[in-house]
């Protein structure tokens, strides 16, 4: 479009160019990844094998500095889970890095149980830090609170899948605090959350946090995890008064002999289930696809140009700028069948798979299993060490050892 | 066998199986990653840039970005600018072309963002001032209008805070917004002319 042309300057004036700043970065990608790498190690040594609360507090605050306040929060292991899901369904193309940080703490949860939700993490870090006086969910609301963070993977998945943006940054109610900067729903959500936070602990990862989720699911097969004692129970259940996440099951005796045939035609019912909300979930992701779909950029625009043309006094921007560009109406109704139909595909199976997950769970509330000393609820433990910093077992450990420290020291 | 033995049979045995588990979704998970990544033209780094010519100048990069002024701004492509006495870029439309000067209820540009300097009859050359620019693109609009279009709006890299999911592209009427590789971060309209945008060379820029 060179309506004038460019005139001939006769003074010897040079016609400059624009100056265009760089990318920064703080950090080369490599050592990004090293770096993430070396600290879910670090971390997993200081809960594992350190046991000290303290060091793991002091971790998490380098992590929040870090990771937080000076990386700006993005782009996060949690958020990267949209990414793969975004780029697995566009067929690659996702940056080695991005990848990186979705799997580096899964393996790390394989290894070690949920290491980074202790002390890498910053909305975590963010949330554990802010926990003054914690109070104890009702284990049946906790339950349905629970499927809080399948529901948004589900969606989160969904949504990055077919190219539907990514619902899980847009929620993050902590980004504004790393950046400084925030419009006031964020700001207010932040705050909601963080005062929340001060009663019931962690509520952002135990009921929203989509990657916890995984973590949970890799950490129930840890290869080490973090253990309450250093040796044994002696049942003086401080552990369980002291984690403020639920995630330590008292002991339990067996069931009286007579309750056996209650309890098995219990968890007979429940397995029945399963199937029965396997259905149920899949029929209303398939009755909620459409609406879905609505939220994806192309199907939105075919929707206003056909508002637009039945009613003059209708204005939409994206109807409008598709108008301008003079783009092709056939091409974008195609585009947006194509949407429409991942969606109905994708919410089906999203809410099938959501309808088994609530199903198994059942199934596992319907077993009572019989421990004979505290437990970690593997899926559960984030790792802070809360319940290793009461434990008297944990006390006569450290000491011993601090004692043998002193020892060595003055033998050399 | 022995009582002692079987129990330590069972113990291998579910350590194996856990040992199958963990390794059926360590390399699970694995897959998944490199299977996202596998294309070769995929970047080491991602960011958020607009496309020029998808733009139609709707001013939501003003509104709709998490930075206050936004991260995008006028850029000017000064190889295709026409160098117009009477620019559309700068001068609020109607205004009277008898009587131009740089007086404020003349200028389009609501923050005074552009300078306007006097190089030869009939020229003048126009610059951004990017620390008053709030990317709302009048002046992208005015002389794409009427003029050579050699303003255009960029997402600016050294504010741009590069978020997972940026809230423009969300908003953006025309999908103008999109990720490039973090090696080629503008797509500018006098590429061409114009083809090593850097001025301030971060060691890791890539």
């Amino acid at each position: 479009m060179q309506r004038f042309p460019q005139p001939q300057f006769e003074t010897g004036y040079v016609v400059p160019t624009a100056q265009n700043p760089a990318v920064f970065a703080w950090l080369p990608p490599w050592l990004e990844a090293l770096l993430l790498a070396a600290v879910l190690l670090l971390a997993a040594w200081l809960v594992l094998k350190r046991r000290s609360r303290p060091a793991v507090v002091l971790l998490a605050l380098l992590c929040l500095a870090w990771y937080g306040f000076v990386r700006h929060g993005c782009i996060c292991p949690v958020g990267a889970t949209q990414n793969v899901a975004a780029a697995t369904a566009a067929g690659g193309g996702l940056p080695w890095l991005a990848g990186f940080l979705f799997a580096a703490p899964l393996l790390a949860a394989l290894l070690f149980g949920r290491v980074f939700c202790a002390s890498v993490c910053p909305l975590g870090a963010l949330q554990d830090l802010t926990v003054v006086r914690p109070v104890r969910v009702p284990r049946p609301l906790d339950a349905v609170l629970r499927l809080g963070p399948p529901l948004v993977l589900a969606l989160a998945v969904l949504f990055a899948a077919c190219g539907a943006g990514f619902p899980v940054c847009r929620a993050d109610p902590f980004v504004g605090f790393f950046r400084r900067f925030a419009p006031v729903p964020m700001l207010a959500a932040g705050v909601a959350v963080v005062l929340l936070g001060t009663v019931l602990a962690r509520p952002y990862c135990r009921w929203f946090c989509p990657y916890g989720l995984l973590l949970g699911w890799c950490a129930r097969l840890a290869w080490r995890h973090a253990a309450i004692t250093p040796d044994e129970c002696i049942r003086c259940r401080l552990c369980g008064e002291a984690c403020p996440f639920d995630a330590i099951r008292e002991p339990r005796a067996p069931a009286p002999a007579g309750q056996a045939a209650a309890a098995r035609r219990r968890l007979l019912l429940t397995m029945l289930l399963v199937p029965a909300l396997l259905a149920a979930g899949a029929l209303a992701g398939r009755l909620a696809a459409p609406r879905l779909a609505l939220l994806h950029p192309d199907v939105a625009c075919e929707a206003h140009l056909a508002e637009m043309a039945a009613d003059p006094q209708a204005r939409y921007l994206d109807a409008e700028a598709f108008r301008s560009l003079g783009r092709d109406p056939a091409r974008l109704a195609a585009q947006a069948r194509a949407v429409r139909a991942r969606f109905v595909f994708g919410a089906g199976l999203a809410g099938g798979l959501l309808g088994l997950l609530a199903g198994v769970r059942l199934v596992l509330l319907a077993r009572q299993p019989v421990r004979d000393v505290y437990t970690i609820e593997r899926s559960r433990c984030v790792g802070c060490g809360r319940c290793f910093a009461v434990c008297p077992r944990h006390q006569v450990w450290a000491q011993r050892r601090r004692r043998n420290a002193a020892l060595q020291g003055n033998e050399t | 066998m022995s009582a002692e033995e079987s129990v330590n049979a069972a113990i291998t045995r579910r350590g194996l199986l856990a040992w199958l588990a963990r390794g059926a979704a360590a390399a699970g998970v694995a897959a998944l990653a490199a299977r996202a990544a596998h294309r070769p033209s995929a970047a080491d780094r991602q960011v958020w840039q607009i496309d020029p010519a998808k733009c139609t100048q709707c001013g939501r990069c003003a509104t709709a970005c998490v930075l206050q002024p936004s991260a995008v701004k006028c850029v000017h492509a000064f190889a295709m600018c026409g160098y117009c006495k009477l620019c559309f870029g700068f001068f609020q439309s109607g205004v009277d072309a008898a009587r131009l000067d740089e007086s404020a209820e003349k200028q389009l540009c609501p923050t005074d963002a552009i300078r306007r300097v006097f190089i030869e009859p009939p020229y003048f050359e126009y610059t951004i001032d990017e620390s008053r620019c709030i990317g709302c693109s009048l002046c992208v609009k005015g002389c794409g209008s009427f003029g050579n279009g050699s303003l255009f709006l960029q997402i600016r890299h050294d504010r741009c805070v590069n978020c997972n999911d940026c809230r423009i592209a969300a908003q953006c009427p025309s999908g103008a917004i999109a990720r490039v590789p973090a090696a080629t971060p503008y797509i500018l309209k006098d590429a061409e002319r114009n083809p090593v945008p850097a001025n301030r060379p971060a060691k890791w820029s890539v």
